[in-house]
């Protein structure tokens, strides 16, 4: 059987494997968003805490991922708890701290004209930063984003979903007839789905992004 | 969008209080070592936990951890550098968009697919773990080193130029002098990265700590899984810790 028949033939599987491991990097990278931004507007102004967070953030993405995702299943069991948890852990660094740059590398004559305008910190905070430092937070996601992508696929040892599993299988059954195909089937699936998230980011940025913000000087 | 992910990139939250963070991370990896310790020594082991968990088996799988992360790191270092090098020349304007983009498309090839599709070219064992560690680490480091070549202020290669040195002396008394932040924080990104994936070699019987974290999942033996993860996660905070020192101490005077 070559690969094309093999992907024909286990269809359901793969597309199942695939759909599932977009939706738990999806799931994951909502909620880190959420939070890491979150946490990025409220501690870009104290910069101890603000050091704190980043230094939280920086320990948990030096854990190996195989080691963060064993550590939990003693916490949230196989499978879906522990996968979810351990993304959403890793996702932060590069959220909160694309968020902090983002939001403190904004001209202070910006800051300033909003508040001259009679605009309180907090809408200033909202209605002048937050979009100014849009495109680099957006970046600090994409990142993170194709960063889960990969380690997704390591959570298949502790039983999570994804296409990991097709290349747990692979590594299983080495030797034997569709050893390879479910290997390529699972890595080139991964590849896939980190070039739709990618253009979807992409798309996201051209929809998104404030127009005066394009415009090239 | 260059900087932009470099930013995104691994960098140290500690910047100006590295001497506290240089003192705080064995402090604390001292302590969690110990409590782990402590907490084994106080648990009723059975015949297979007792076997994986003695003195000899954990050094040997250090051993093998660290060998496998160094040597894949030096291997990087001698492929990455010089061709980040070659790269950012001026005459090879064209490659450097080329490597970007492969750079940040090879990103999204989970390691592990990496290492098992190695291990049907070169089956199982130390080598295959090498040899995928090295082709997963080699891009991001020949990235960081193109693009910390290249940021060099134009106006001091002119001013070199001025000078009167050759385009040679340029490069190695004023570029690569410049770059060395960027190439030490490459250099550095390539460490962690490798030992946490030496992590995985463990599935391709490459031994390291991977091997007791599987062990113990396929023998539902908790305490030797634990082991494992907490012993990786150690090694991972400590080759941190070492490459942020040596970063600190190699580091140019002036820069």
């Amino acid at each position: 059987m070559n690969f094309s028949e093999y992907v024909v033939s286990r269809w359901d599987t793969l597309s199942l494997a695939a759909a599932e491991h977009a939706l738990v990097v999806g799931i994951a990278i909502g909620v880190s968003t959420a939070v890491g931004i979150g946490i990025g507007l409220l501690t870009h102004d104290l910069p101890k805490v603000r050091g704190l967070s980043l230094a939280i953030s920086a320990a948990i993405l030096t854990v190996p991922s195989l080691a963060l995702l064993t550590l939990l299943i003693p916490i949230t069991g196989l499978g879906w708890g522990s996968t979810l948890v351990a993304l959403t852990a890793y996702a932060f660094l590069p959220i909160i701290r694309n968020t902090v740059a983002g939001l403190r590398g904004v001209d202070a004559a910006m800051v300033e004209a909003g508040r001259g305008m009679g605009m309180g910190r907090a809408r200033v905070l909202l209605k002048v930063r937050l979009p100014l430092a849009w495109p680099l937070i957006l970046t600090g996601v994409r990142v993170a984003t194709q960063m889960l992508i990969g380690i997704a696929a390591i959570a298949a040892y502790v039983d999570g979903p994804g296409l990991g599993t097709q290349i747990f299988e692979g590594l299983s059954r080495l030797g034997s007839v569709n050893a390879l195909n479910a290997t390529l089937a699972g890595t080139l699936g991964i590849v896939v789905i980190a070039v739709l998230f990618d253009l979807f980011f992409f798309a996201v940025r051209q929809l998104t992004i404030p127009r005066g913000l394009r415009v090239r000087p | 969008m260059t900087t932009a992910t470099l930013r995104a990139g691994r960098t140290r939250p500690f910047g100006r209080v590295s001497g506290l963070r240089h003192v705080i991370t064995p402090v604390i990896l001292c302590g969690v070592l110990f409590a782990l310790y402590a907490w084994i020594s106080a648990q009723n082991l059975d015949s297979i936990e007792s076997r994986s968990l003695t003195r000899e088996f954990l050094l040997a799988k250090a051993v093998e951890h660290v060998q496998l992360t160094f040597l894949a790191t030096a291997l990087v270092v001698v492929v990455a550098i010089p061709l980040g090098v070659v790269a950012s020349r001026a005459r090879n304007r064209l490659i450097a968009p080329v490597i970007l983009t492969v750079a940040n498309l090879g990103q999204a090839i989970p390691c592990i697919g990496l290492l098992v599709l190695c291990t049907f070219l070169l089956g199982v064992g130390f080598q295959t773990a090498l040899v995928g560690l090295v082709a997963y680490a080699v891009l991001p480091v020949l990235r960081n080193t193109m693009v910390g070549v290249q940021q060099v202020d134009p106006a001091l290669i002119e001013a070199a130029r001025g000078m009167g040195m050759t385009r040679g002396q340029v490069l190695r008394r004023v570029e690569l002098k410049l770059a060395v932040p960027a190439i030490l924080a490459g250099l550095r990104t390539a460490l962690v990265l490798t030992v946490g994936v030496a992590t995985l070699g463990a599935f391709v019987a490459a031994g390291g700590f991977g091997e007791l974290i599987i062990n113990g999942l396929k023998l539902n033996r908790m305490p030797v899984t634990i082991v494992g993860a907490v012993l990786t996660a150690c090694i991972a905070f400590f080759i941190d810790w070492l490459s942020g020192l040596a970063e600190d101490l190699l580091k140019p005077r002036g820069i």
